[in-house]
């Protein structure tokens, strides 16, 4: 299959989201050692590590949604026709979309009421709203890729992605 | 409508989602705004949504979970499983049976730095199923073994699934971790045995490979130094209060892409590869975490969890009855539900229960992920048999399911063991 | 006849706390000052949101009313934050009254999204550690310490130290683990948490007091009928302040006898000299107060003078 622009978006969603799984990991990693060889601790890592994680799972969630890979129960749709299981991943699609809508316009609220209420990291007094506000660009990326999904479904069920592997979780 | 009717309603409605297959955090999301909205008001409901999931995205002890799959997937990468599964088979592949034994040690060894099952068991199909087949092992038990092998994952430590049940029950993840030292080995004895015992009562069904000299051997376990150096590593540092879980979870991974650079092992693809599919499989736990934290708002203004301890203490069943009523319950839970939604959909619920009647809580974290495990291996759903039917194509599931039937019987087996002897699980912990 | 309303009143601490029987008695003296109109239920533990968001629960209606901690949001409730300035508040339950009766009338702009109910304080936490015997100022430098709140936090790094941030039953943990040396924490919690386990020394000064206020949604109250609304705002008085304080300040009181009489510790005063010394180094603290008050445009001077003199009316100055 020729990767289009959308693949190539998602590409990069995912791979800032694993350099920030990588900083988180850094960061915690290099906390250890620095506090048993050095008695010393990076001030704010505990903030700067939580909220680095905020940010990747929502942009982890953007490609989580395009690629279909949420954790369904699979016993009606392995089943059901193809017409229906289509109706299913149509439904399921639009459920999906409907509830990250909702969730993004409230996390928006989320990220203007912090930045009005000047809520601030703990050690260096760094504003939140920053953080919250990237996270939300995940969210946002979601929205969009999960409506190309939808349509293509829709329009194009051959180009739909399709996922039916189990992704694996625990 | 009183609120025990709009839970009731609550949970038919969830079902029906999920089986409708909206993604299951995405439904209890859905599900637990409607009940809140429902009763608390729409305003406060939407309100909801601005504050719980950034907060649980954003919990700093939630950590422990990527960076333990971080873990995991940089030592598959780094072929520590291929190592672990040759000095296995040097020293076992001469019995009777000796690759399927050798496949059970070295997933054994491998759960000890990987937290997941379903890693576990996608990686020995690509590790030790071929060789299995090449031997002329049949099918079914080559799979069968895989898939039980597999869960180890989550039995020994470290384990996502062990480590989730402690965020939610705010129990010790380090305690928890060491709790699951005994019964994993325990876990590895029996599944021998059952092989043993496969190999006994079908004299021609399975083969025996060739022996391997002493300096094979030792070759092969100068290889596993690196295993067995995070291993010490992690579950030490936290046994011996070095480390906090989270910290022992950074630890780990930073661990292990510094062994996997050294040894030349780990190519820059290879490692965002790994961080991308943990941040996948991350995306796809948080969601759910998420969603049922939400629908955890919804159970906890409706009081479903005091209602459901008052009744089931109240049936008259006894400690023991209750609590073999609950692992029913999983088990046909376990029919439909991946393991990880299941702890996290219930555990809110049931937990109450099992204080409520006087069980030791790092008891009951091990009792749950082995409940949990079975579910992994029983039918119709049976994750761990999804992933090695995606790797191995030319297998039919049910195969799988027919070759994995020995393990279920054992892993029943090893369940009633635990309850009987909860010091299995609580002794170790005890001298933290 | 008044419309029945059921409360959630919703805290974060565990139900075993001394502040689940204050609520409760709250919630049931409104129940019955109201005819059975107004019932309650008390949600403990964060089962209906996380500590970090109690006010904006209350803001957005998921519970009625909410314990807080405005010292977890540094930055966005800066006059309160006076409460949490080291080596002022002596007492809790005068230092409640005073606190409550000098911030009422702030409360009005600074919490202006919810209806401010009371204000109080916990009994005067103490520096408790592990691995020395802090005397002066200069002892910070180079202590990891797992402050109380933003305030303490800020003194902790201007004295060289570094924060470590753990919720109340993590704070053993990371002590036993050397995470941290120490911990700020009021005297009764630090046996509750198991923490007499993993420290040794404990400095028996007034260091600090954290500042708490239940507040409550205001369309829920606007949506009471006028005889509701009197029975909320006869529990939402400086003598009630009092009544939730006191119980808890008891309790955490009667703390530092029980690590005293417990063997290996030592429980030490400070000079008249070393205190002098720890008063000064706190002064840039008072600025940064001041600073962020003076962004509120009010007159950080005005405002630390009431809240001086309503100390000393109630004898809580130290
Ligand atoms: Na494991
Ligand atoms: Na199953």
């Amino acid at each position: 299959m020729t990767r289009g622009p959308v693949d190539r978006f998602i590409d990069a969603i995912e791979m800032t989201a694993a350099v920030f799984l990588a900083v988180v990991t850094a960061i915690t990693f290099v906390s250890v050692i620095l506090r048993y060889i050095f008695a010393w601790q990076i001030p704010d890592s505990y903030d700067f590590g939580s909220l680095l994680l905020g940010i990747l799972i929502f942009w982890g969630i953007a490609g989580a949604s395009y690629r279909g890979e949420h954790i369904t129960v699979d016993l009606l749709w392995s089943v059901a026709p193809p017409a229906l299981k289509r109706a299913m991943d149509v439904f399921a699609d639009l459920l999906t979309l409907a509830c990250l809508g909702a969730f993004t316009w409230m996390m928006a609220v989320k990220v203007l009421s912090t930045l009005n209420d000047n809520v601030q990291t703990f050690d260096l007094r760094l504003p939140v709203w920053i953080f919250y506000f990237v996270a939300w660009i995940g969210l946002a990326a979601a929205i969009l890729l999960l409506a190309v999904r939808t349509v293509r479904l829709l329009l194009r069920p051959d180009r739909a992605v399709r996922h039916a592997n189990p992704q694996p979780l625990e | 409508m009183s609120p025990d009717g709009v839970a009731v309603i609550g949970f038919v409605a969830l079902f029906a989602l999920m089986l409708l297959r909206v993604p299951v955090g995405i439904a209890m999301g859905f599900v637990g705004l409607v009940g809140f909205g429902y009763l608390a008001g729409p305003g406060p409901a939407m309100n909801l949504l601005a504050q719980s999931p950034i907060r649980t995205a954003t919990s700093g002890e939630f950590a422990v979970i990527p960076m333990f799959l971080l873990m995991g997937a940089l030592a598959s990468t780094s072929g520590m499983s291929r190592e672990l599964f040759r000095a296995a088979n040097s020293f076992l592949g001469h019995f009777k049976g000796g690759l399927g034994i050798a496949t059970i040690a070295a997933c054994g060894g491998f759960a000890a730095i990987c937290g997941s099952s379903v890693a576990t068991a996608a990686t020995f199909s690509s590790v030790a199923y071929p060789e299995m087949r090449r031997y002329g092992y049949p099918q079914s038990f080559a799979t069968g073994v895989v898939a039980a092998g597999g869960t180890l994952g989550i039995m020994i430590p470290p384990s996502t699934v062990l480590a989730v049940y402690g965020l939610i029950t705010e129990q010790d993840i380090g305690k928890l971790f060491v709790a699951g030292i005994i019964p994993g080995l325990v876990a590895v004895t029996m599944y021998i045995i059952t092989i043993n015992i496969i190999g006994a009562a079908r004299p021609a069904f399975l083969p025996a490979g060739p022996r391997s000299s002493w300096s094979e051997r030792a070759a092969a376990l100068r290889d596993i130094w690196a295993v067995t150096l995070l291993f010490l590593f992690i579950i030490g540092g936290l046994y011996g209060g070095l480390f906090t879980a989270t910290e022992a979870a950074g630890a780990g991974a930073g661990g292990a892409f510094i062994i996997a650079l050294l040894r030349g092992r780990l190519t820059r693809a290879g490692f965002w590869q790994s961080c991308v599919e943990t941040v996948r499989t991350t995306a796809a736990v948080f969601t759910i975490l998420i969603g049922a934290l939400l629908f955890g708002y919804f159970l906890t203004i409706t009081q479903t969890p005091q209602k459901v301890t008052s009744f089931l203490t109240g049936l008259g069943l006894g400690r023991y009855g209750v609590l073999i009523l609950i692992m029913v319950m999983y088990l046909v839970l376990g029919c439909i539900m991946d393991a990880m939604a299941m702890i996290i959909l219930t555990i809110p619920i049931i937990f109450p229960v099992i204080k409520a009647l006087g069980f030791d809580p790092i008891w009951f974290g091990v009792i749950i992920v082995m409940t949990v495990e079975l579910g992994l291996i029983h039918p119709p759903v049976g994750m761990n048999v999804f992933v090695i039917k995606s790797v191995v194509k030319d297998v039919k599931i049910s195969t799988i399911f027919y070759g994995v039937l020995p393990f279920v019987i054992t892993d029943i087996l090893r369940l009633a063991i635990l309850i009987a002897l909860p010091v299995l699980a609580t002794f170790l912990p005890s001298h933290m | 006849q008044d419309k029945p309303i059921e409360l959630r009143l919703s805290h974060w601490v565990p139900p075993s706390h001394p502040l689940q029987k204050a609520m409760e008695d709250w919630g049931a003296s409104i129940e019955k000052a109201s005819g059975g109109s107004i019932k309650y239920k008390v949600f403990p533990a964060q089962q209906l949101g996380k500590a970090f968001d109690h006010y904006d629960m209350a803001r957005d209606g998921i519970a009625d009313v909410t314990y807080i901690n405005p010292g977890y949001q540094p930055g966005r409730f800066p006059v309160i934050g006076a409460g949490e300035l080291p080596f002022l508040i002596a007492d809790a339950k005068g230092g409640s009254q005073a606190l409550d009766a000098w911030y009422r009338k702030y409360a009005a702009a600074e919490m202006k999204d919810v209806k401010f109910c009371l204000g109080f304080v916990h009994d005067p936490g103490a520096i408790h550690s592990r691995t020395k015997k802090v005397m002066v100022p200069g002892d910070i430098k180079g202590m990891k310490i797992r402050p109380a709140h933003a305030t303490i936090a800020a003194f902790v790094t201007q004295l060289g130290g570094t924060n470590v941030q753990a919720g109340a039953p993590e704070v053993r943990d990371v002590l036993e683990k050397g995470v941290a040396d120490a911990v700020t924490f009021p005297w009764g919690s630090v046996p509750l948490f198991g923490i007499d386990k993993v420290v040794k020394y404990h400095m028996d000064v007034p260091l600090y007091v954290t500042t708490f206020a239940w507040v409550m949604n205001k369309s829920r109250y606007d949506s009471m009928s006028v005889a509701q609304k009197k029975v909320i705002d006869e529990h939402c008085t400086n003598e009630w302040a009092l009544k939730v304080a006191a119980p808890w300040a008891d309790f955490e009181a009667a703390g530092r006898g029980k690590i005293k009489a417990e063997a290996g510790h030592e429980v030490y005063g400070v000079s008249a000299e070393q205190l002098a010394e720890w008063r000064k180094a706190a002064e840039p603290l008072h600025k940064n107060w001041a600073d962020g008050v003076r962004k509120v445009r009010l007159d950080p001077d005005a405002v630390f003078k009431e809240l001086q003199e309503s100390l000393t009316k109630y004898k809580a100055a130290y």
